[in-house]
């Protein structure tokens, strides 16, 4: 990548960020990179307006979203995805019991108001603080830590109580990274 | 989408850990769902983009 131009290169660190973020927002791979797309078009067009020195990554995953929902906003009268085909093609992995799972949260999420979701995904997955997921969705930290909250309880009642004791290994192959197997443990003693 | 916000917005937020609100088990596949993703490649669609956009700030 041959990109020099500094904003872009920061931009371009940021990219696998953003398009997890997408992911997790609308469930479908595609409908995500668009939305990416989108979203380095705007910060593109506006940089003038990020502060340098301020959180790039809130930044861009406020013009993420505000992509997301304009986008919402038009596809109003459209088929949601009745057979789930979208949150299908998130995980076309070879049949892991550890992605099932991951598949099932995929699932899970997508089940959740979108403002429960993306509170949930900002502070939970991303690494926002309170305080950036705060800005990023325009309310109070109170306002986020209760949605996270429903989002939690929600999901804890969609994946079952057994979740919580499901091993989360993934077989040999690809068990580094992440925690691991230490993390893995721990699931297990909890 | 609603933009009101509640009165426990008074909570600072300030100190505490996602951790706290979510169980281990669950923030743990939160965290490794969204890794998944950022682990892929990054399609070259946007590596043309991106340098559209830089040509373009070149004046080409």
């Amino acid at each position: 990548m041959d990109a020099h131009d500094p904003f872009l290169d920061q931009v371009t660190a940021l990219l696998p960020a953003l398009r997890a973020f997408g992911r997790s927002l609308c469930g479908d791979p595609a409908r995500a990179d668009d939305l990416v797309q989108d979203t380095v078009l705007k910060a593109w067009t506006n940089r003038n307006q990020f502060q340098s020195g301020s959180n790039l990554k809130a930044w861009l995953f406020t013009i993420l979203r505000n992509c997301y929902y304009s986008e919402l906003r038009h596809r109003k009268f459209e088929v949601e995805d009745p057979e789930g085909v979208c949150a299908a093609q998130l995980s076309v992995a070879p049949v892991h019991d550890a992605r099932l799972h991951l598949r099932d949260l995929n699932r899970a999420l997508q089940e959740l108001p979108h403002d429960q979701r993306e509170a949930l995904v900002l502070v939970c997955a991303t690494g926002l603080s309170y305080e950036e997921a705060a800005d990023v969705c325009q309310v109070a930290v109170g306002t986020i830590k209760s949605r996270i909250a429903r989002a939690r309880d929600r999901l804890i009642e969609l994946l079952g109580e057994d979740a919580a004791h499901v091993t989360d290994q993934i077989s040999g192959d690809k068990a580094q990274g992440n925690g691991g197997p230490r993390a893995t443990a721990r699931a297990k003693a909890s | 989408m609603s933009d009101k916000t509640k009165p426990d917005q008074a909570a600072s937020g300030q100190g505490d850990a996602p951790g706290e609100q979510v169980p281990e088990w669950l923030g743990n596949r939160l965290r490794r769902m969204f890794t998944e993703v950022m682990d892929e490649p990054v399609p070259d669609e946007f590596k043309a983009l991106l340098k559209q956009l830089e040509d373009k700030e070149r004046g080409a």
